[in-house]
């Protein structure tokens, strides 16, 4: 039941992060142009705010041990996420209003304002839903041996979650839906995985579990031999 | 002797590549994989494997595609044409041909990939000038950042290979039409290029961008081009509308006045439809928030 949970909420955070970056792309490219440059922005914003989600998720899962404490980061970012069509343009115009009108931008920052961009409207939230991957893995692991398993279950539906986000995104969201209505949608799964959380630690830690009632002990390595399920 | 090679030219079957042409030049911008080829006295600008320009070397005025001649069209709607703006470079055909025949007006060219550019001024003999001024950058972004208004705004910036035409979503919808009717002129004209054709399988992105063209301007009429698969549409901020005879007589005065327009302008006015294409009442209003072009538009009805 744990590891059920914990590979269907990351296998949805990828989903939500690659959704966010392929319909990200197609966002930016209105105010920045069909431009190479939107989609190394794009794919490089998105690695750094997953390179500094897992070190910073890593951390938090080992502080704090509790599925609930990613609600007050995953509601948030949902938030945000819900609401990027209504304050990402104004970002955006600050950004290409700011060169003198006058003159052509620099080549530099044809290069650079994508990226910017991109940070101010997607880091946040691609952060957030990257914590999810470490902290699945720190809440899963209960027995030294497993953690390999358990962390390459983990590493794997999140990834095969981003893998269905990028073909979806890019084979029928862009043709079925508002780029409004996605961003609303993602918005709206984040918070409900932020939901979710609280109730994880009740399943996890509920005593008449199945696989709790044996000892009795919800977690600890005194746990380990009930985890293997 | 030039019209027998005009002729010829309008017989060969356009974009498509020669498998023996000469290649002068290569390069793979971020954008594109460019190639300059030569082929029997025609010089061809090549991205991705489509053709973008092409021109004779023996004149480099000649040769050009007979799409690019529909943009000579504004000057009929609007006879005191002093700024324009083109979106879109490629080889130059049309900033060239403008620069020769109507050196008294000023044309700005928007230019995304600085490649693009100095082939053309190297290979395609381009010349920058005060009435000619190129700047590198995305059109829209151009457009948005610009204070001037253009009386007429030009646009050619797509490109096509076998699986189908690529056009910048950000230059397709409502939105960007907005921005280019703000820019222009009270008698201002857009024409624009679009890889597509009335019926068959790219109709419903014709049909797209007639739809959306009409939200904002409220006179559309199309050219259909005869010897490529390319459309011109021609966008008025006047609604007068026009007809064919008109736009005849029109030509005929300007001519009389001087204005040395291209010699088979008459050819390229009897293209005229006004009518809106078939596929204009299924296909979708592309806004900045929804435009399916890559996907669902290249489908066949």
């Amino acid at each position: 039941m744990r590891s059920a949970t914990a590979t269907l909420v990351v296998f949805l955070g990828g989903f939500a992060i690659m959704v966010l970056e392929i319909i990200g792309a197609r966002y930016l490219a209105k105010d920045f142009g069909g431009s190479f440059y939107v989609w190394i922005s794009q794919i490089g914003v998105i690695l750094i705010a997953l390179a500094l989600g897992y070190y910073v998720g890593g951390t938090l899962a080992d502080h704090f041990k509790k599925a609930a404490f990613l609600a007050f980061l995953l509601v948030p970012a949902g938030i945000i996420t819900f609401l990027i069509p209504n304050f990402a343009s104004i970002l955006i115009d600050a950004i290409i209003m700011r060169h003198p009108l006058n003159q052509d931008i620099p080549p530099v920052w044809q290069k650079l304002d994508p990226a910017i961009g991109s940070a101010f409207i997607f880091l946040l939230p691609c952060f957030v839903l990257a914590t999810l991957s470490p902290y699945m893995i720190r809440l899963s692991a209960r027995h030294l041996a497993q953690v390999g398993r358990t962390s390459g279950l983990i590493y794997a539906s999140s990834t095969v979650g981003s893998i269905a986000g990028v073909f979806v995104s890019g084979y029928i969201l862009i043709d079925q839906m508002s780029l409004t209505s996605i961003f609303r949608a993602t918005g709206g799964l984040t918070v409900l995985l932020g939901l979710i959380c609280p109730f994880m630690d009740r399943w996890l830690l509920d005593p008449g579990a199945p696989e709790r009632s044996a000892h009795g002990e919800p977690a600890g390595p005194a746990a380990a031999e009930q985890d293997r399920t | 002797m030039l019209g027998l090679v005009v002729m010829l030219l309008a017989g060969t079957p356009e974009r498509t590549i020669p498998a023996e042409a000469d290649v002068v030049f290569e390069t793979t911008s971020p954008y594109h994989h460019i190639r300059v080829l030569d082929h029997e006295g025609l010089r061809t600008l090549s991205f991705d494997g489509s053709m973008e320009t092409r021109m004779s070397l023996r004149d480099p005025l000649e040769g050009q595609f007979e799409y690019t001649e529909y943009f000579h069209l504004p000057w009929l709607w609007n006879d005191k044409i002093k700024e324009v703006l083109m979106i879109g470079l490629g080889g130059g055909s049309t900033q060239k041909a403008y620069q020769h025949r109507y050196p008294d007006v000023m044309v700005d060219s928007a230019e995304l990939d600085p490649a693009v550019v100095q082939i053309a001024r190297d290979y395609f003999y381009l010349k920058e000038s005060p009435s000619l001024r190129i700047h590198i950058s995305d059109g829209r972004t151009f457009l948005r950042r610009s204070q001037k208004k253009y009386d007429v705004i030009v646009m050619d910036a797509y490109t096509a290979n076998r699986y189908g035409s690529f056009l910048p979503y950000s230059l397709t919808t409502r939105e960007f039409f907005k921005l280019a009717g703000d820019h222009l002129s009270t008698n201002g004209v857009l024409a624009y290029n679009v890889i597509g054709s009335l019926h068959g399988s790219r109709a419903n992105i014709v049909g797209s961008m007639y739809r959306t063209l009409k939200s904002v301007f409220p006179q559309v009429y199309l050219f259909p081009a005869s010897s490529s698969r390319n459309v011109v549409f021609v966008a008025t901020k006047s609604s007068q509308s026009v007809s064919l005879p008109q736009l005849q007589q029109q030509a005929a005065e300007l001519v009389r006045q001087g204005r040395r327009l291209p010699p088979n302008i008459r050819d390229r006015i009897n293209a005229f439809r006004i009518k809106p294409p078939l596929a204009a009442n299924r296909s979708p209003l592309l806004s900045d928030d929804y435009a399916p072009i890559d996907g669902l538009l290249q489908t066949t009805p």
